[in-house]
């Protein structure tokens, strides 16, 4: 291919052609690495074409070449990569990415170069890669998907490649609610503001692209006498500086969802990241709530697909006339047009008028006419009626376009007549226009086919939003003004706006002919493919292939051949596509149906999607008061909901091991000290705070003393266990509860529903308290003489505090809880101080407990330290399905009270089961060995699988206090089971045997916390 | 993303702001009357629930506000609010009107069942 | 408790130069919080004899007396804020008052983290992590709003306007995520401007 440019100039059309671009200032960017130059105001698209570069791409699956088609989003080929190193982005729109210095872009999905891809042998051997080609093919044998096919597919396959680290720059969202959301900024989005706003409304109106106005510029017509671009540029000034009118560009609308709630991505910097130095963030998503949403989306024109139509300088109409209006670009030296509607000759005649030469409008209709087609004669350009494109010659590699092929045709056929050749490199096609409907159905929207335009358009939306100008089928200008300014209007609630729209007119245009792909000569499908969908790379062949294959739907057409399933949801390519499947089964395009549009309307950044939660904030972390000390002290941690807790304290060279044995054999010999502040606290009070505690345990508080505490487990209604904890009375009728960590707000939520739904006649107050207290286990045979050293009025004497009550004090000049009681085993308090006061109580009891050897210990030594004594923990021994009874806790579960939640259900046939599975204790053959944790128990090892399952363990440790292995499991009828051995298979071929105990392994008469 | 109001603090927000409690107008057996429940009555209770296309009535939290529960009447298709009522209340006749079938037979059997 | 005792949840931050609000952490305020019934007459009266305020029973409103705020929480539930030094004597006197009558109040001036927060891009900054319209009405001075800021719960109270002062408060587990929250989305440079008159945007 030749590198001529492809930039048109200027003298001679009036300021016509190149309006966006700033001639005077020149702006260097690289391209796959080399350098070139464009204007200011270009695209990454109209430089290239300046540079003469018009293959930009390898396509997905035939790695043909590629080239520019559409304009802005709907550019279903130009797929690059934007930037370098960590800030490269895949899979940008060259139409969209606008030139700035320094811009870094390159081809995308091909190899070793877009001139010279080898991949391209695919295209060769395309009769191999039909519809449905993975799903015929790479079937069997199963082996071969790990080692061959998938490193084959993940090779070919596949856009862009990702970003070599981690992302720098920032990202952020935005929520706001607005009484008018308009999407779009085209002539009918901005008279809707208008009259919205004119009405008093809150009004946000959105445009994807860096400048309003639509396609204003090139759709002929006038507003008030003048060309349209006059009265948008007025009417978007107005309305961003009248302080009820948010506008916004570059901001695309990409979701819709439930009550108008609506999701827009802004590109705030990538037209000028240097904006960011100065802390703008590199995108925005929006989260807008709108009363009311007006879709003013326009419409996108569709090819007609002919042979090799993929073929780079084949172009859509519109986008080859407004890069020639815009930028000063064509996309060649020679043109031909390819119609079946009048639009198209206005690219003709732009291009004639710009110095760029016609050969040929090619008109399928049989007898075009009216004003446009009036001035295309007029300017000598000649016209094949009744005629469509019937091939397409092309030379180095398809690379450039040399002539077509015309043949006489109908739409409703081929007619004889003699072919004739065409010499050209580049053609506009125009196949008429589908309104962006994608809006209005991503949630739920239904469409109705509108025979006029052929197309599909939005029916009325169940939420309040309407749908207006193309996108709802309304080409004709003046029309098209009043329907949007009556949107506007209803929408503001109002009726005074449309007196101020302007008059508008244009130019009568004729009805188009409906055409779904013009067949080539020759051979069917010999060298000859009719693409519909670029992106995915589906011909009308494979299209046709599905159908004779039985998919008839046309949703199991879209999977079978991935039509519409590409980063572009079909854009250009799904009415096609139906109008295809409609030729092939004779069925109206109605019939056939639509597939849906899901969001989002075209891909947007996974940093816009993160927004402000990466890094530290990716996610919340909860400290308690003492975080820091922890962390001064090289805590390794452990998350349990959203709280950080330590883990283990390792010192020196310590591994993980040796400091949770350490920490262990420090509380049973010594005393040791645990940060416990994360346990749910809840302050209960009234005077049926009793009544209330009795029914959502499974065991009697309301016999409670003041200053006397119990443990109790509480079932959901299913009857399975959910929280435990000890409930202590402070006073008359006011009770503390304690619950697990993870489960601290669950519970009170849970009391609040019984409360306000069941129980509403109860008197009883709930008040969280967790995050007023820190709270701290001493535990240990020195528990007690370490605490005695504090300064303060606590009696921490075996009479004055007996295990399970409580009190309350003064210690170390602070407001103080203490309770005796123990998830140890051994003679153990635990310490509530305001949380204020909690690191510095914390270093005190270290300091008064230095004499004693104390060290602080963590939740796994806390977990060693309870299973040991065969306590259970919520979320190890339970999971949802297991009830206090599969515990061994009857001791816990009344049968005296007549009521409490879940006791009931502990009577249903399946809870009531002797086969159920119950908790017991084991110790492994080899005491060095540590079982799995959730390792299954089966009643036989066997060759084939699967094995009969009989249980699992549920906590599994080495203790160092008895130096062996302990675990808990819960076994099928395991309590009958005592002093048998059961199996567990583990990884590679190994089964670990073990001997069913009790699960109480340390202090079974618990002689160690009674002293 | 639902936009819902709080009928006893008023205030507007969405779906996050918010708890939906599932399906409303479940009656306990045992607050009433813990014997004599049959299996099939606890079981119905547990897990038997309504999941009609069409309007429906709901217990929703205001979550993020005053935290209390109250009823909610919602068309589980077009995703439309009709209106709420207070947590400890019967549906308005004018809701019920416009609910599913099944929620008429519910209520019916409720009558029924307090007649006897 | 003795003064020295206190380390608050984000004594050792200090505010990035980056920043286009001011911040600050409120650590001299103690809070109290009350539950009971407003149709029980002698619940609010107790509750008025002891602080000295009616307490509101308006939705999202404040009463204050003196250097004490009565935020409202809930139907049933409500914040006191209160000089720090003299929360404890306050709360003896309402544990006091409200004897025999069906409520709760409980000491929580160590539960919650206080932010204040001040400068024209406030509301701005809110709206990044919150789903509430802080630019349209409803929002003087006084005004209390409970909701989800980011991930979390949290509430504000507006202290005044022009230039607007919002005390942020957070559970105190929560506070150096907030404080976090807010230094990544109140830099300077990402102004939205919503709603601001604005330049004309460019056209075809």
């Amino acid at each position: 291919m030749s590198n001529k440019p492809y930039r048109v100039p200027t003298a001679g059309t009036g300021g016509t052609v190149g309006r966006l671009i700033d001639r005077s200032q020149t702006v260097d960017f690289t391209w796959n690495g080399q350098k070139y130059s464009g204007y200011a105001g270009d695209t990454l698209a109209s430089a290239l074409f300046a540079n003469g570069i018009r293959v930009v791409g390898r396509s997905f699956k035939y790695h043909r070449p590629r080239g520019v088609i559409g304009l802005g989003s709907n550019e279903p080929n130009a797929l690059v990569g934007v930037g370098t190193g960590s800030r490269m982005e895949p899979n940008i729109r060259a139409t969209q990415v606008e030139l700035f210095p320094g811009l870094a872009a390159t081809a995308q999905n091909a190899w070793p170069s877009v001139e010279y891809d080898i991949g391209q042998i695919n295209s060769l051997a395309s009769r191999l890669f039909p519809a449905g080609f993975y799903y015929k093919t790479f079937m069997w044998p199963q082996a071969f998907w790990k080692s061959v096919y998938e490193p084959i597919i993940r090779r070919a396959a596949g856009l862009g490649v990702a970003p070599d680290g981690p992302d720098p720059d920032t990202y952020e969202q935005f929520n706001c609610h607005c009484d008018v959301l308009v999407v779009g900024g085209g002539v009918a989005g901005l008279a809707a503001a208008e009259a919205a706003s004119a009405g008093g409304a809150r009004v946000i109106i959105a445009d994807e692209n860096p400048q309003f106005g639509g396609i204003s510029d090139i759709a002929g017509g006038t507003l008030d006498g003048e060309a349209q671009s006059k009265w948008t540029a007025e009417t978007a000034q107005r309305l961003a500086g009248s302080g009820n009118v948010h506008v916004m560009s570059r901001t695309t609308v990409v979701g819709h969802f439930h009550h108008n709630y609506v999701m827009m991505f802004e590109r705030v910097a990538d037209h000028d990241p240097r904006i960011m130095n100065e802390g703008a963030p590199r995108h925005r998503l929006w989260k807008v709530r709108a009363k009311r949403v007006i879709i003013a989306s326009g419409a996108i024109e569709r090819p007609i697909p002919f042979a090799n139509n993929d073929r780079p300088g084949v172009m859509l109409s519109t986008a080859v006339r407004a890069h020639l209006a815009r930028y000063g670009v064509a996309p060649g030296y020679r043109g031909v047009i390819f119609t079946n509607n009048d639009d198209a000759y206005r690219t003709a005649t732009d291009l004639l008028a710009a110095g760029v030469p016609v050969a040929r409008i090619i008109d399928v209709r049989p007898e075009p006419a009216g004003p446009l087609v009036d001035a295309a004669k007029a300017a000598g350009l000649e016209i094949s009626a009744g005629s469509a494109i019937c091939g397409l010659m092309a030379k180095s590699g398809g690379k450039h376009i040399t002539a077509v092929k015309v043949a006489p045709y109908s739409t409703t056929g081929r007619v004889p007549g003699a072919e004739e050749q065409v010499n050209c490199d580049f053609v506009a096609v125009s196949g008429g226009w589908n309104p962006v409907v994608h809006l209005h159905c991503h949630n739920g929207g239904k469409l109705d086919f509108n025979d006029k335009i052929q197309s599909f358009v939005p029916r009325k939306h169940e939420d309040p939003v309407v749908t207006i100008g193309s996108a709802n089928g309304t080409f004709d200008l003046a029309a098209l003004m009043d329907e949007a300014y009556a949107a506007g209007e209803a929408a503001a609630g109002t009726r005074a706006a449309k007196a101020k729209a302007p008059k508008a007119t244009s130019e009568p245009e004729g009805a188009l002919e409906p055409l779904w792909y013009a067949p080539a000569t020759g051979k069917y499908n010999e060298g000859n493919k009719h693409f519909i969908d670029f992106q995915n790379d589906v011909t009308a062949a494979d299209l046709e292939l599905a159908q004779r294959e039985g998919y008839e739907s046309v949703e199991h057409t879209k999977r079978y051949t991935t039509l519409g399933m590409a980063t572009d949801q079909g854009k250009t390519s799904n009415i096609i596509g139906l109008g295809v499947l409609s030729g092939s089964t004779g069925k109206p395009i109605p019939e056939i149906g639509t597939t849906t549009f899901r969001p989002p309307y075209t891909p947007f950044s996974f940093g816009a999607i993160a927004g402000t939660q990466v890094g530290k904030l990716f996610h919340v972390v909860r400290r308690t008061a003492q975080f820091d000390w922890h962390k001064e002290a090289g805590a390794t941690w452990e998350p349990i909901g959203d709280w950080r807790r330590a883990y283990c304290y390792p010192k020196g060279d310590e591994d993980k091991h040796a400091a949770i044995n350490r920490e262990i054999l420090t509380v049973r010999g010594k005393v040791g000290i645990l940060d416990a502040s994360t346990l749910g606290k809840i302050e209960i009070k009234g005077p049926d705070a009793g009544a209330l505690l009795d029914r959502v345990y499974t065991n009697t508080f309301s016999t409670l003393k003041p200053g006397r505490g119990r443990y109790g487990l509480m079932m959901n209604e299913m009857g399975f266990l959910f929280d435990d904890g000890v409930t202590v009375c402070l006073g008359k009728d006011h009770y503390l509860m304690h619950t697990t960590s993870g489960g601290a707000e669950r519970v009170v939520q849970w009391l609040e529903e019984w409360l306000q739904t069941e129980w509403t006649d109860m008197k009883v107050f709930v008040t969280a308290v967790t995050e007023q207290w820190s709270q701290f286990a001493v535990a240990g045979p020195k528990a007690r003489a370490l605490l005695e050293k504090l300064e303060g009025d606590v009696d921490f004497s075996a009479d004055g505090l007996a295990f399970m009550s409580m009190s309350e004090g003064m210690l170390e000049g602070t407001r103080a809880r203490v309770f005796r009681i123990s998830f140890s085993g051994e003679l153990s308090y635990e310490i509530a101080v305001p949380a204020n006061a909690g690191r510095v109580f914390w270093e005190k009891l270290l300091e008064a407990g230095e004499e004693f050897g104390v060290e602080p210990y963590g939740t796994e030594a806390l977990h060693v330290l309870r299973a040991e004594k065969g306590f259970i923990a919520i979320g190890d021994e339970t999971d949802g399905t297991v009830t206090p009874l599969d515990l061994g806790m009857n001791w816990a579960v009344s049968k005296k009270k007549a009521d409490y939640l879940g006791k009931r259900a502990l009577e249903l046939p399946h809870l009531a089961d002797e086969n159920r599975k119950e908790l017991v204790g084991l110790l492994t053959e080899d005491p060095n060995e540590v079982l799995p944790d959730g390792a299954y128990a089966v009643s036989s090892v066997t060759e084939k699988l699967p094995m009969d399952m009989i249980g699992q363990v549920t906590s599994t440790y080495w203790s160092p206090t008895l130096n062996r292995s302990i675990a808990m499991a819960l076994i099928k009828k395991g309590r009958a089971k005592m002093g048998e051995k059961v199996t567990f298979p583990v990884a590679e071929g190994k089964v670990i045997r073990a001997e069913i105990v009790d699960p109480v392994f340390y202090d079974k008469e618990g002689a160690k916390q009674n002293v | 993303m639902l936009v819902i109001t709080c009928p006893v603090c008023g205030v507007e927000g969405e779906e996050a702001d918010f708890h939906c409690g599932g399906e409303a107008h479940i009656t306990r057996p045992a607050t009433e009357n813990p014997e004599g429940i049959s299996d099939e009555a606890q079981r119905d209770y547990i897990y038997m629930r309504k999941n009609p296309k069409g309007v429906h009535f709901e217990r929703w939290r205001c979550d993020r506000g005053c935290g209390k529960w109250f009823h909610a009447c919602r068309d589980t298709v077009s995703m439309e609010i009709l209106g709420y009522y207070g947590i400890t209340q019967k549906p308005p006749a004018t809701l019920l009107k416009k609910a599913d079938p099944l929620w008429q037979a519910h209520f019916e059997a409720q009558l029924k069942k307090a007649k006897s | 408790m003795s003064e020295a005792l206190i380390i608050t949840p984000l004594c050792d931050r200090e505010v990035p130069a980056n920043l286009a609000i001011s911040m600050t952490e409120i650590v001299d305020r103690g809070m109290i919080d009350l539950r009971g019934l407003p149709k029980d007459k002698k619940f609010m009266d107790a509750a008025k004899a002891a602080l000295g305020v009616a307490l509101p029973t308006e939705p999202r409103t404040s009463a204050q007396n003196g250097e004490s705020l009565c935020l409202w929480m809930s139907v049933d539930q409500w914040l006191i804020v209160c000089p720090r030094k003299e929360t404890a004597a306050l709360l003896d006197k309402l544990n006091k008052a409200l004897e025999g009558i069906f409520s709760l109040a409980v000491d929580m001036s160590d539960a919650r983290s206080i932010i204040r927060l001040k400068g024209d891009r406030v509301r701005e900054t809110l709206m990044k992590g919150s789903s509430i319209d802080f630019t349209q009405g409803g929002f003087e001075p006084g005004t209390v709003r409970r909701m989800l800021f980011g991930e979390i719960a949290a509430m504000v109270h507006v202290v005044s306007e022009e230039p607007d002062v919002f005390d942020l408060m957070v559970f105190r587990s929560y506070a150096h995520h907030a404080w976090d929250w807010v230094e990544a989305t109140a830099t300077k440079g990402s102004e939205v401007g919503f709603l601001k008159p604005a330049e004309a945007p460019a056209v075809v």
